[in-house]
């Protein structure tokens, strides 16, 4: 019941900082809504390019948007020793990772996925696509945020190229990428290519709290 | 309670040190004296179970601390070089997240005591970036009391403090002291505090 608590109060935690930041998630959806823009006066006006292109632009910017808030992913925790309380508060590094992970799905990736509609609005993207594209979005942001936290804790023994990490997410989300926006063009192969993505999430999150702890742990060792 | 026995680490080949021999019982306060650089945060760290030692092993209750660890870490409370107050969120705040963080059973008498011991009581609502850094140094104590574990292991815990603040810390010791309680910390200077043991390093 304590552990169960202790669970509950990180998310109050997590919940407290984030709120007391709002204006970082703020920002990134102003990115997001700022680059359809730039995406949509650089294409002209005609609708049927902009609504044939328009959910690959759409996963693109979520992708890049979301890797904008990749820095701040474990980088305070570690730097104002929390990282290190919340370890000797019971929870092992690996258990770290999966609470932090799903943090920022919830803070991050939600955000996001609540500005779809407005989004599909803005990108001629038609009504009956939209189930598809939170269903995908729904796994596809998770595998994402897996893929971040590993990357980030990786940047925390590499304080000096933040940019390897990101460019490690860009890579590993390309299959994403591709079975995503494959779902909402291919409806007839709905539960085949959800199924696939389902499995690139089951794949990323077993290694996830495997590699982003001992990286954790590493990079504390060296700290 | 926490034994060191003939510890020795190395790092990329470099000898940090050797041989450190260390007992930790109820009411005892052990002093790691030495340089800056001379390993006093890498045994720490050691104990903690975040180095992995070259040489020799540490045991917590009879058993080896890899072994036994999450009972240890159940019954310690670290407080290090960095503030890990989060300095976008007021005094209150903070203290809201250690209380129900920690499962502390402290109440808000006692803390409030507290704060007015430290005289943080009007910064309450202030938030922690804009404390000054003996103030949050001062917060981070606070920690001890709301955590209210038996082994206190702190790096550094009298560096920026003014000689009140010292005054107050040294009768802290001694009341968590009498109360079977037991503490490590690290200095590079003589504090003035009574310590059962000293580890030169």
């Amino acid at each position: 019941m304590n552990f169960l608590n202790k669970i509950i109060f990180f998310y109050y935690r997590e919940y407290k900082l984030n709120m007391s930041g709002i204006q970082d998630i703020l920002t990134n959806i102003i990115f997001f809504f700022i680059s359809i823009f730039i995406f949509i006066f650089s294409i002209g006006p005609d609708k049927e390019t902009i609504s044939l292109i328009g959910v690959g632009i759409l996963w693109t910017l979520l992708l890049l948007s979301s890797t904008l808030s990749l820095r701040k992913f474990y980088q305070d925790d570690f730097e104002n020793g929390n990282l290190l309380i919340i370890h000797l508060n019971g929870f092992s590094f690996g258990f770290i990772s999966i609470l932090k992970t799903f943090s920022h799905f919830l803070f991050v990736q939600v955000p996001f996925l609540l500005s779809i509609p407005i989004a599909c609005i803005l990108l001629n993207i038609a009504n009956d696509k939209l189930f598809y594209l939170f269903a995908s979005f729904s796994i596809g942001s998770l595998i994402l945020s897996c893929l971040g936290s590993i990357s980030s804790s990786m940047n925390l023994m590499n304080q000096r190229n933040f940019l390897l990490g990101s460019v490690i997410v860009m890579i590993f989300s390309v299959p994403v990428i591709i079975f995503s926006v494959g779902i909402i063009n291919m409806e007839e192969s709905f539960n085949s290519l959800i199924n696939i993505l389902f499995g690139i999430l089951l794949i990323v999150f077993a290694i996830n709290p495997w590699a982003s702890g001992l990286c954790l742990k590493l990079s504390l060792e060296n700290n | 309670m926490l034994i060191v026995k003939d510890l020795s680490i190395e790092r990329l080949d470099k000898k940090i040190f050797e041989n450190i021999n260390l007992s930790l019982t109820p009411g005892n306060i052990t002093i790691l004296k030495g340089k800056n650089g001379s390993g006093k945060t890498t045994l720490l760290k050691a104990i903690l179970n975040l180095l992995e030692p070259s040489f020799g092993s540490i045991y917590w209750k009879g058993k080896l601390l890899k072994k036994n660890l999450y009972d240890f870490y159940n019954h310690v409370t670290y407080i290090g070089d960095t503030t890990s107050s989060l300095r976008k969120l007021t005094i209150k705040d903070n203290i809201n997240i250690w209380k129900k963080f920690f499962i502390s059973n402290i109440n808000d008498a006692q803390i409030e005591t507290a704060l007015k011991t430290l005289k943080l009581d009007n910064y309450l609502n202030k938030k922690v970036g804009t404390l000054s850094f003996g103030e949050t140094k001062k917060l981070e104590f606070l920690r001890l009391i709301i955590e209210n574990k038996k082994v206190w292991i702190l790096d550094e815990p009298l560096s920026n403090l003014d000689e009140d603040s010292i005054e107050l810390m040294k009768q802290t010791f001694e009341d968590h002291c009498s109360k079977e309680g037991s503490i490590i910390f690290s200095s590079h200077q003589n504090p003035g505090i009574y310590v059962t043991e000293e580890i030169q390093l």
